[in-house]
């Protein structure tokens, strides 16, 4: 073939993004892969193992082997701490983006770790969560002001920081354009009553997801001991007519009772409850795994609507028991609470330069032509789901250039 | 690794069986890879069913598509041969013709069941099935004035595409005038786009919904009773339907069965034909040119069809290419002089690799190169490229000497999680023994008994097998061989009087560097104190 290869853009490295960029690149177009933040992986590279005895299908390690397979595709070029400015459409696509400053130079640096090591306490360094990602820091701006600039230039031994670093400008030509900006997740202070915030053994599923994968296990934040008892709270943010967000995440269901039955099988004397309004089914095998669930762990058919103080950072929950209708009092160590997929903060703006609609709820619509959608960006979806459409909207995009018919 | 690639030719023609919606869009998208497909319907016609007339579109797109043969009334009756090269009998009527395929796409369709029994109902004019409701909405059959109850969430768990049903019945039996609908559910199974929305909807528009635990007591006869403890009011409710309809379970294809045996695939226990294994995501099938589109691998919705047949497209052309496939350098190789024909190899392969003409062949256009029959041969005849047994004992003994003072561990790690864990648990800085010497394996089921006895011989303090969890294995059983092996020679160790927890067996993802550490500290804790 001597035709100059083709190339797409696409925006976003969660593993809808990754996914689409690999599926691009193996049909031998040349992806530039364009991500807002100074990591690829998206929300779900922080996520778990959730795994018993045996694997139960979360898909967190699919990202880290999608990952791996990304940065070492030379077709794609990844471009981090990227937005996209501007976008022209004449025939084909013309993208300016602006990107941050690179303040860690990442030819220099070999992910030693000791910026981080010195400075993770005050922010000014942050550490993404797979070693796919190169390199594995991050200085962050704000953080690092209240910082000895000096003394940060200078803790690297490779001489990889530079805080003089400036924004750069970069155009992107692209013939088709695959855009998987993912979800914002729910802002559990929108529901004040749980405490979240303000009482320090209140955590999201988020949190919880990326504590068992950095420490292996749960441990309350205050003061590092396994919970004795840990409540979830289901729906926190979705199917919720008073936010007006009318949608099930479809997600929350799936890794609250997968890191409820993880918290049992790590410390079985540990009593996990969930509050929740109707389980969802997931996976293929789900009623067995749900026999288990009931089994191992206590259901309450309620969204409780308070959480009050309790001493040594417990916090008591109020309900209705669900065979006497009467008001029942409870106190956990730890309470999780199970929020839901958002459309994404930057889903009006994205809609705006690459000419997509939004539906209703704000999630993101294809319209225009040439312009792909992939993953969480339209919609809820889990990991499996993400990546099936990512496969076909690269197959979408593949058409439109012409690659296949 | 070996420097010259050898190619195999492959045929690139492409088999997709089903005339479901699912079927005729992926053999639109592989034709328009540029194969030849001869897409099969088991019927007289391909989808024809209106979706938004979506669908009589893509069959009128098939139809007249010069790359696409349709063959109606035909089943594929055998296959035999390998990836790249499947011969495959296609049956219509008694005639029966013999094709080469490169490929094939299987996309069997859904089947439904009626759970009346778990009501101790009798179906009749009143109690009808959601099938038969649909029909009756569709027909506009179903008089004004009447009421309805739906019983669903009690003969099964459910899923989105049950509710789907009931939902959009529920919005087509609210115009029609003065129905009153009564919905008695288990959990409403709302995981799916817009169906939370819908369930709101229909709430608004007067449908009430009851929510319990037990099974609705359900009294038929001239006047009918539905009879609940309503959880939110606390007291006993009583409905008196004209109508009750009854919830449907949407199955696997019955087909699929019959079809996983020639095609030599594991199915999952519920008869879909993608084992439950996230290394299959989204339409791979545990065998090597075989795809599945849509219903064929899970419950999946009209549109998650459509988006299964962009995939296999792209999988498709991974495999096939231009027909002439590159084949990996470590796959599987019999010597024909050691090979008894016992068959193991064969019963075990999970890829479908393996077949015999009076010796056992490994199909290089197969093999996953997991390794598993070279570990389980008992004639040792079966060797895998660069994870040859001459090379894993010399890879042993290249450690040794390499952990100077600390104790030597040798851990034997599955590239696709053991292997990434550790390197995981390097990069973040987590505590590694100094001593660890990590040997790849391509599958935990390369890890042969001789290995780890042999790394004992050598010196080693401990040894590890670090495999993928139960269900997450690439190769099915890999992780389960290895932990087999494991029960088997800590019971050896125990003979020699050696101490069996020096051997450690545990299952990681490639994301669980933390306790890749601690299982290895503490490996080394143990070893270190048994020594002072
Ligand atoms: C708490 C929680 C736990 C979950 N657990 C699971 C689980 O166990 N299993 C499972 O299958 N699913 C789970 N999910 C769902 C899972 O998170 C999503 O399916 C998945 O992350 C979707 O991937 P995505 O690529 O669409 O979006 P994201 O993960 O949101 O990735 C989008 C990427 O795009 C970038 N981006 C955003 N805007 C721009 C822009 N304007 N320009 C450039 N880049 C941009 C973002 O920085 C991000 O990297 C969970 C969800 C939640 C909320
Ligand atoms: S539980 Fe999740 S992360 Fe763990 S092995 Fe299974 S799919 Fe992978
Ligand atoms: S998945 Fe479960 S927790 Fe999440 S919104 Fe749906 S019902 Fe609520
Ligand atoms: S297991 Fe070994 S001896 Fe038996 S058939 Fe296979 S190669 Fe031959
Ligand atoms: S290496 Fe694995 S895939 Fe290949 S023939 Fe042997 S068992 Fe089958």
């Amino acid at each position: 073939m001597t035709d100059k290869p083709k190339k797409a853009l696409v925006i976003g490295g969660g593993i809808a993004g990754l996914t689409a960029a690999w599926e691009l690149a193996q049909s031998q177009v040349d992806v530039e892969l364009v991500e807002k933040s100074p990591f690829l992986g998206g929300h779900s590279i922080s996520y778990c193992c959730k795994a018993t005895d045996e694997c139960v299908k979360c898909g967190a390690c699919s990202v880290d082997k999608m990952l791996a397979q990304v940065v070492s595709e030379p077709r794609i070029n990844v471009t981090l701490g990227a937005a996209v400015a501007k976008v022209d459409k004449g025939g084909k696509f013309t993208a300016s983006l602006d990107v941050a400053p690179a303040y860690i130079d990442a030819e220099k640096c070999d992910n030693c770790g000791e910026c981080f090591q010195e400075f993770r306490n005050t922010g000014a360094v942050v550490r993404g969560y797979s070693k796919n990602n190169t390199p594995l820091y991050a200085i962050c701006a704000d953080a690092a002001k209240d910082v000895d600039a000096a003394k940060l230039a200078g803790v690297c031994p490779k001489g990889a920081i530079n805080l003089d670093a400036k924004a750069t400008k970069k155009k992107i030509n692209a013939d088709t354009v695959v855009v998987a900006t993912g979800f914002t997740p729910f802002d559990a202070t929108k529901k004040p009553t749980y405490g979240y915030g303000v009482r320090d053994n209140v955590i999201t599923g988020m949190e919880l997801e990326a504590l068992i994968r950095q420490k292996g296990q749960v441990v309350r934040p205050t003061d590092l001991n396994p919970p004795a008892k840990t409540a979830f709270i289901q729906c926190v943010g979705s199917r919720d007519a008073r936010l007006g967000n009318l949608w099930c995440s479809q997600v929350c269901c799936a890794y609250g009772l997968r890191m409820a039955r993880k918290i049992k099988y790590a410390n079985p004397e540990a009593e996990v409850k969930v509050f929740y309004m109707d389980i969802q089914s997931i996976g293929k095998n789900f009623p067995a795994f749900y026999t288990q669930c009931k089994e191992e762990l206590g259901f309450v058919r309620n969204i409780p609507v308070d959480v009050y103080p309790e001493e040594e950072g417990r916090m008591r929950l109020s309900y209705a028991d669900e065979d006497t209708g009467e008001r029942k009092d409870e106190i956990f160590d730890l309470l999780v609470l199970s929020i839901g997929i958002t459309p994404g903060e930057d889903n009006a703006q994205v809609a705006e330069l690459f000419s997509l609609d939004q539906d209703q709820d704000g999630f993101l619509v294809e319209k225009g032509e040439g312009v792909f959608l992939a993953g969480t960006a339209a919609g809820p979806k889990n990991i499996p789901a993400s990546m099936a459409q990512a496969g076909f909207a690269a197959s979408e995009a593949l058409k439109y250039i012409g690659v296949t018919k | 690794m070996n420097a010259d690639k050898k190619i195999i030719q492959i045929a690139t023609d492409v088999l997709v069986i089903g005339g479901g919606t699912a079927g005729v869009a992926a053999a639109l998208e592989v034709a328009g890879q540029g194969y030849k497909v001869v897409l099969t319907s088991k019927e007289d016609k391909v989808a024809q069913e209106a979706k938004d007339g979506a669908v009589a579109d893509l069959t009128a797109k098939a139809e007249a598509n010069a790359n696409i043969e349709i063959m109606t009334n035909t089943v594929a009756a055998d296959v035999k041969g390998v990836p790249g090269k499947f011969e495959v009998t296609l049956k219509t009527g008694d005639a029966a013709v013999e094709k080469t395929f490169g490929a094939i796409v299987v996309a069997t369709g859904l089947t439904t069941t009626v759970l009346n029994d778990a009501y101790g109902l009798e179906m009749g004019p009143k109690v009808v099935s959601q099938s038969e409701l649909e029909a009756m909405l569709a027909e506009g059959k179903l008089e004004a004035g009447k009421t309805v109850a739906f019983l669903v969430g009690f003969g099964q768990e459910g899923n989105p595409l049950v509710m789907q049903r009931v939902l959009d019945s529920l919005t087509a039996l609210t115009k029609v005038a003065d129905t009153d609908a009564y919905v008695f559910v288990g959990d409403i199974k709302l995981a799916a786009d817009g169906l939370d929305a819908l369930y709101a909807q229909a709430r608004q528009e007067g449908v009430i919904y009851f929510k319990t635990k037990e099974t609705p007591q359900v009294t038929v006869g001239d006047a009918m009773t539905i009879s609940i403890l309503d959880p939110v009011l606390r007291q006993r409710v009583e409905v008196q339907p004209d109508l009750v309809v009854v919830e449907e379970a949407i199955l696997a294809d019955e087909d699929n069965a019959a079809l996983a045996v020639p095609l030599e695939i594991e199915a999952d226990n519920n008869g879909f034909l993608q084992p439950d294994n996230v290394h299959y995501f989204p339409v791979k099938s545990t065998r090597l040119g075989i795809y599945l589109a849509g219903a064929s691998r899970d419950l999946l919705s009209f549109e998650q069809g459509l988006e299964d047949a962009g995939n296999v497209a792209l999988e498709v052309k991974k495999f096939l290419g231009d027909g002439n496939l590159e084949v990996p350098s470590n796959t599987a190789f019999v010597d024909v002089d050691k090979c008894t024909v016992c068959l193991t190899c064969y019963r075990c392969c999970p890829h479908g690799a393996i077949y015999w003409d009076s010796r056992a062949i490994i199909a290089e256009s197969a093999c996953q190169g997991c390794g598993i029959c070279a570990s389980e041969c008992p004639n040792d005849a079966i060797q895998l490229g660069d994870y040859a047994d001459d090379a894993m004992a010399q890879a042993v003994k290249d450690g040794q000497g390499s952990a100077g003072k600390s104790p030597w561990i040798v851990a034997f790690c599955c590239k696709n999680s053991g292997l990434e864990a550790m390197k995981m648990a390097k990069a973040f800085g987590y505590r590694v023994p100094a001593g660890l010497q990590a040997i790849e394996v391509p599958c935990a089921g390369k890890i042969d008994m001789d290995y780890v006895m042999d790394a004992f011989v050598q010196g080693a303090d401990g040894v590890m097998l670090l495999t993928c969890h139960n269900g997450n294995c690439k190769s099915d059983k890999g992780a389960l061989y290895a932990s087999w092996r494991a029960e088997e020679i800590k019971k050896m160790l125990a003979a020699v009087g050696m101490p069996e927890d020096r051997l450690v067996c545990a299952s990681l993802a490639n994301n669980m560097g933390r306790t890749f550490s601690e299982i290895s500290v503490e490996l080394e804790r143990s070893i270190k104190k048994a020594g002072s």
